[in-house]
């Protein structure tokens, strides 16, 4: 039961839905609070195609990041399934590659040896691992920084390690939990400029988390929009804009229109609160 | 073409211009730190220093002043040098040298045992809630018996030799430093984990990538911490039982009461305690140079 495409202007960007890379179905997740139990999710259903992006927008307590969590595997859903390739999800691992929003690699290691992690514990050989090191470096623009130790990067810097590190195993989706979220405006907009870059040169699928609308209609080829406690799917949208859109875009009536749908729609989800 | 190109220009025409019409200034507003004693704000390297001599001046001087008042009543008390010339005695005559090495052993044998067992036990009940528990009991009902009451028991059961004295330092150090470095093991970010394990990593990769890395520079400042209480515990054994060792040399000098010999012992356990110090400070800012602070 998928809800039906909300709020579609004009001539869809029909991405090929043949047959999705990642399925999300009814899924639920409840918190027990001592003898209260919250229900965080609530029966979502959606899918991420090979090669698309696909961004989850909502306010922040809609159970956004917990989907994420749990399709990455690192919690158990109370009920539902996820499936990559039609394997069910069960723990995670390194098919699934996790963005954090906070900053979570490791200060003891090179950025270098960041990237190598994922490749050391899928016991690759080590000039395997400079090879793609090096690649995803000159990806990622960090060649120069490769021996620096992460507390030597800026916020847009570390972050760039941490997507570099996330791809290095080649995984067969990328979860992205608001990854620009604690950048400054102008880092935050270089950053979505260089995930569209990376994403056109790998092809990689992509599902990312965020609380910003314009980021999730810049960056994404579809969006589900959530509603707030429990997080259900309140829109499904399929983004008219091609695949090569630039900057501009944010100017296109038709990004403004959704804009303030998507806006009205999570006024209308989330409880007045100050 | 240049339209608003000369703006600054005209303001600090005006700022020129208008400066004999505003009043001399008198008063101050908010209110001046002094730059040696604000809160929490770095001090300036000349007053860093100054602190520093003083710190140090203080002690040798209450020193020197208590030596001088008490030299010669029955409360006597040699000053620094009287100390010194009877630690050289000490050294060359009753040959502190092995008295130091023994003790030095002791602690280190059992010191090195208790920071084993302590990271090995303090990390399992750090990261998983089944060590910690299965250990809440046990722990948390041995620790609050006080180490030193063991000694008669450790040597009744294991002699006087050098084991009772070992097992006293490991019992007096053992628990601290279980659950301290269970603290250190926790203080590991979640977020860190989480992410070695989508880059799939397993527990046991876990916890000797990302675990024992992170917690190492914590572990060291722990064994800096109680290494002092290994020290105490060494000297309650020393007392109560040996043939050698600096705290037996300090019961022997007060059977003589050469209380300048007394004294040139303890400037030896304070000397040996500010080098272990500054040696694992070392060690730590090598191993750990992203953590330091």
């Amino acid at each position: 039961m998928d809800p039906q495409p909300h709020g579609t202007l004009g001539p869809t960007m029909n991405l090929p839905v043949a047959t999705p890379k990642l399925v999300v179905s009814e899924l639920v997740k409840d918190y027990r609070f001592g003898r209260r139990t919250v229900r965080a999710i609530d029966g979502i259903d959606l899918t991420v195609g090979r090669g698309e992006i696909v961004c989850i927008v909502g306010t922040s307590g809609c159970g956004k990041s917990t989907l994420l969590r749990i399709v990455a595997g690192l919690e158990p859903p109370t009920g539902g399934v996820v499936t990559v390739d039609g394997d069910t999800v069960v723990g995670p691992g390194p098919d699934r590659g996790m963005v954090f929003q906070t900053y979570t690699l490791y200060p003891w290691r090179t950025v270098r040896a960041n990237i190598a992690f994922g490749l050391e514990c899928a016991g690759r050989p080590r000039a395997e691992r400079e090879r793609r090191v090096d690649e995803l470096l000159g990806i990622v623009g960090l060649t120069e920084f490769a021996e620096h130790r992460p507390g030597a990067l800026s916020g847009g810097m570390r972050q760039r390690v941490a997507i570099a590190r996330a791809l290095a195993t080649e995984p067969d989706v990328l979860l992205l939990d608001e990854p620009f979220a604690a950048l400054d405006a102008q880092t935050k907009r270089a950053m979505q400029d260089f995930l569209l870059q990376v994403w056109r040169r790998t092809g990689a699928t992509i599902l990312m988390v965020t609380h910003d609308i314009e980021e999730a209609l810049y960056l994404a080829g579809r969006v589900y929009v959530f509603s707030a406690r429990p997080g259900r799917v309140a829109a499904h949208m399929h983004l008219p804009f091609g695949a090569t859109r630039g900057w501009s875009v944010t100017r296109d009536p038709r990004f403004l229109d959704l804009r303030d749908e998507i806006r009205d729609l999570l006024l209308a989800a989330a409880p007045a609160r100050p | 073409m240049s339209t608003q190109v000369d703006r600054p220009a005209v303001e600090v025409g005006v700022a020129a211009g208008a400066g004999g019409d505003q009043p001399t200034p008198r008063r101050t507003r908010g209110r001046r730190q002094h730059a040696a004693l604000r809160i929490r704000h770095e001090l300036p390297s000349g007053w860093r220093w100054a602190f520093a001599a003083l710190g140090a001046a203080s002690l040798l001087g209450l020193w020197v002043a208590a030596a001088s008042v008490w030299s010669t009543t029955s409360f006597p008390v040699p000053g620094p040098l009287a100390t010194v010339r009877a630690g050289i005695e000490l050294w060359s005559t009753e040959g502190l040298g092995t008295d130091l090495l023994a003790s030095l052993r002791r602690v280190g044998v059992g010191y090195a045992i208790s920071m084993a067992v302590g990271i090995v036990l303090g990390l399992a009940i750090g990261t998983f809630p089944a060590f910690q528990v299965y250990w809440e009991a046990p722990i948390g009902f041995l620790r609050y018996i006080p180490a030193t009451a063991l000694t008669p028991l450790f040597l009744l059961w294991l002699g006087i030799d050098e084991a009772p004295k070992v097992a006293l330092v490991v019992a007096g150090t053992v628990f601290y430093n279980i659950l301290m470095v269970a603290d250190v093991g926790r203080a590991v970010p979640a977020e860190m984990m989480a992410s070695a394990y989508t880059l799939g990593a397993g527990r046991w990769t876990v916890l000797r990538k990302i675990v024992f890395p992170h917690a190492l520079p914590g572990i060291i400042d722990v064994a800096r911490i109680n290494l002092a209480s290994a020290w105490l515990m060494l000297v309650v054994a020393e007392l109560l039982a040996a043939r050698d060792g600096l705290a037996f040399q300090m019961q022997r000098a007060y059977r003589f009461r050469q209380v300048d010999t007394m004294f040139a012992i303890l400037l030896v356990f304070a000397v040996i305690g500010v080098a272990s110090d500054l040696t694992l400070r070392w060690i730590r800012n090598r191993t750990a140079p992203w953590a330091r602070p």
